[in-house]
């Protein structure tokens, strides 16, 4: 049979559960603001009942603590989703800077400098001048001027390339020590987790947690594996472990042909790095893929215009009427290096080492071998060079002109369809983003009215109190109001 | 359903989009230009690479074009007076030949005979910018020189049979100079210069002999024929070479056209796009301003 004193402890311990509940909204409002807080709601649990002459008596309720509200599906969902979002946006920075070298010239005037596709046609079109007077001064001076920016400016693309791979590089290696903390962090949050919460929720150890392993997913592609007693296992997409449990693995850094790359346990991880994803994967996609590509483009054109063009001159005949010879070559380009062992010319480094190394613009061979300096034929056949495929662009061959316009076109594609690709992974990370807030976020309206609820609730539990007392007083009076009150 | 607490930070992200966006049509505005950077537009960037390629090829060649015709114009001209000197020379030497005339004229005439001689060789030795124009390849060197040392005397050539050409951005090769030697050599009897000499070396002495003189005249006639065929060559190149200057100065004007259509922004479509995205931007921070003042957090109606 129930009493009065049950009904007091019953209500009593309404009072101590509506406490607790008010101080989880208190802590929900203190954090709205924190990042990474997830937002907890209390566990009200119903007492074990009291059975009195078989007739159970309920015994109120208490709360037994906070949950967090989070979905784990969602969460790494979220992650996976930004480490695609961030290594496109790095490499999308990465290219930026590097299709700023390849400005389109507008066709004004004032913008040609710098623009490699200009250059071209100008040198071609000063052999073109030249066939109208073979042996002006002034017009060969112009082959040599239009040869030095042409040569400039590959050159110049070719050293501002190397350059922004070697500060991409730089920029990956940095990541190693932000990696190294977190995955650090990460092994010593499991332990506790595992010490303290095998089974349920750990709250904020959790929200720490899923705090580092977001940070991480922006910077290397990362797995997350669940495993027992809520313990966390992270590889990275290639397989690499970095956390196992409780212990974490060190990723460090070294040059190999001179260039950093990353090692987990002594094995070279780079190449699957660049494909994994997040900020390292972007810089090394940039550094690995896109700048190398872009180089060997460029590589190409200048190897190809400097062989065909010095080859020409060679063959022709200059104004003291000699032609190049072994020991006295007639180049007008300094020309590209030669395997010792095979006698085949090296593509690789052409445009980087592309300068003009003819002084003296009476070596320009515009005659025929044998003709007298007014002959025109070899000026000609160097102008018509523009307009003939000497430049080998997969299986076929390409013009100069035509070259440099699908090098300008595919770059420019990359970097387009680069852009779509983040703007869609940043609208779907903002998606889950938003999803993940709706769920797990502090919504202050619903904490005021959670408040609200709880403090009618306890105002309620309060005057049942109050009534309790009144009752009891009755009770120990016995009909004698004015011994107790 | 939960809604996102933070959605007045998408609200921001949104700001940022319009603002970048106003950025670029502003750049596009300032600079005239649609294509600032290859990945404004991919395709665009590749075909005005060899837009302006074609448009700067068509340009040297227009300049190339009006310096080779002044050359051609020179060579035709110094042509011309060859011809009107050589008409003068048969009439002078049929005149003189007819038996009427004293020694004396006869003795001028030759004078005179050997001053065409001269002239006819300095029309030859022409230069345009100080370049031989009828010595071949050999532009350095005057073509023709006339020893005197025999008699008649002997005018010989210095030059090559060299024949330049100039490209036209069609790939069509225009012939630029016809060699000396073909011109006043000719191919057997047909010597301008030989014939010039016999003629001058007839009428040197009082007496002529008439048959000589006459087929010496003769000579010259045919000769002059046959420089008269050269300068045709030469007036057919100032032909073709305007005909293909005005040619390429068309395709370069559509061209330049088509280019300009490709690169530059058409202003009055990015203002409008610029004040819409303005319009935005001003909804947006409207949005934001009205969120901030009045706190619509369900604390605000509890107090009191």
């Amino acid at each position: 049979m129930g009493t009065i004193s049950n009904a007091f402890s019953t209500i009593s311990g309404a009072l101590q559960a509506d406490q607790a509940a008010l101080s989880i909204v208190a802590n929900n409002v203190a954090n709205a603001n924190t990042v990474g807080y997830t937002k907890e709601n209390a566990n009200f649990q119903e007492n074990d009942p009291v059975t009195i002459g078989g007739v159970a008596y309920g015994q109120g309720a208490q709360v037994t603590g906070a949950t967090s509200v989070r979905d784990r599906v969602l969460t790494e969902r979220l992650d996976q989703q930004q480490q695609l979002a961030s290594a496109s946006s790095t490499r999308l920075a990465g290219l930026s800077t590097v299709q700023a070298l390849f400005t389109p010239d507008s066709g004004a005037a004032n913008s040609t400098a710098g623009d490699i596709g200009s250059d071209l046609t100008s040198f071609f079109s000063s052999f073109s001048s030249l066939e109208a007077n073979p042996t002006s001064n002034s017009l060969r001076q112009n082959v040599l001027s239009t040869a030095t920016t042409l040569a400039g400016d590959i050159s110049n693309a070719a050293a501002s390339l190397n350059a922004q791979r070697s500060s991409l590089d730089q920029e990956a290696s940095g990541v190693t020590n932000q990696v190294n903390a977190l995955t650090t962090s990460i092994a010593q949050l499991n332990q506790q987790i595992q010490s303290t919460s095998p089974n349920t929720d750990a709250g904020v150890l959790e929200d720490q947690r899923e705090q580092d392993v977001s940070q991480l997913s922006n910077l290397v592609g990362i797995n997350q594996v669940t495993t027992e007693n809520n313990g966390l296992s992270i590889t990275t997409t290639s397989g690499a472990v970095l956390v196992s449990e409780g212990s974490s693995y060190q990723m460090t850094s070294g040059p190999v042909d001179g260039m950093t790359h990353f090692f987990v346990n002594n094995s070279d991880i780079t190449s699957g790095l660049a494909s994994g994803g997040g900020e390292l994967g972007g810089y090394l996609t940039v550094r690995d893929q896109d700048i190398p590509n872009v180089m060997s483009s460029l590589d190409q054109l200048a190897y190809s215009v400097s062989t065909k063009v010095n080859a020409l001159n060679n063959a022709g005949s200059d104004m003291a009427g000699v032609g190049g010879t072994l020991a006295a070559p007639l180049n007008i380009f300094n020309p590209p290096v030669v395997n010792p062992v095979t006698g085949i010319g090296v593509v690789a480094g052409s445009a980087a080492n592309m300068s003009v190394v003819m002084t003296n613009p009476d070596q320009i061979a515009a005659a025929a071998a044998g003709a007298g300096t007014g002959d025109n034929s070899n000026a000609v056949a160097m102008a018509s060079l523009a307009n003939q495929t000497i430049i080998p662009s997969g299986g076929a061959s390409q013009t100069p002109s035509d070259y440099y316009s699908s090098f300008v076109s595919s770059l420019g594609a990359t970097i387009t369809e680069v852009q779509t690709e983040n703007t869609a992974q940043s609208a779907s990370v903002t998606q889950l983003q938003t999803q993940n807030d709706a769920l797990s976020g502090v919504n202050l309206d619903d904490e005021a009215s959670e408040m609200t609820t709880m403090e009618r609730s306890y105002q309620a539990a309060t005057q049942v109190f109050t009534m309790l007392n009144t009752l009891m007083a009755s009770t120990i009076n016995l009909g004698q109001a004015t011994t107790v009150t | 359903m939960r809604v996102d607490p933070f959605f007045a930070m998408n609200l921001s992200g949104s700001l940022d989009q319009t603002q970048a966006a106003e950025q670029q049509l502003t750049t596009e505005l300032s600079s005239g230009v649609r294509v600032n950077s290859l990945s404004d537009d991919p395709v665009a960037a590749g075909e005005n690479v060899t837009l302006l390629n074609q448009i700067q090829q068509d340009d040297t060649f227009t300049q190339s074009s009006t310096s080779v015709t002044g050359q051609l114009q020179v060579a035709d001209s110094a042509l011309g007076s060859v011809v009107t000197q050589l008409t003068q020379a048969i009439s002078l030497a049929t005149s003189a030949n007819n038996g009427t005339m004293n020694p004396t004229d006869v003795l001028s005439v030759g004078n005179q005979i050997s001053g065409i001689l001269d002239e006819v060789e300095s029309l030859a030795n022409s230069s345009y910018q100080g370049q031989y124009i009828f010595s071949g390849a050999q532009t350095s060197t005057a073509p023709f020189s006339t020893s005197t040392a025999s008699s008649p005397a002997i005018t010989t050539y210095n030059g090559d049979n060299d024949v330049n050409f100039i490209q036209t951005p069609n790939g069509q090769k225009i012939q630029l100079n016809v060699p000396g030697s073909q011109i006043f050599q000719g191919t057997g009897n047909n010597s301008v210069f030989t014939a010039l000499n016999n003629l001058v070396a007839d009428y040197s002495t009082g007496t002529v002999n008439s048959v000589k003189a006459s087929s010496d005249t003769q000579a010259l006639g045919t000769a002059l024929n046959y420089v008269s065929q050269q300068r045709v060559t030469i007036d057919n190149s100032i032909t073709q070479l305007t005909a293909s200057s005005d040619a390429v100065t068309n395709v370069q004007l559509q061209l330049t056209s088509a280019q300009s259509n490709l690169m530059q922004a058409d202003v009055s479509k990015v203002s409008s796009q610029l004040s819409l995205s303005e319009t935005q931007q001003t909804a947006l921070e409207d949005v934001m301003a009205q969120l901030d003042s009045q706190s619509n957090s369900l604390f605000s109606k509890l107090q009191g």
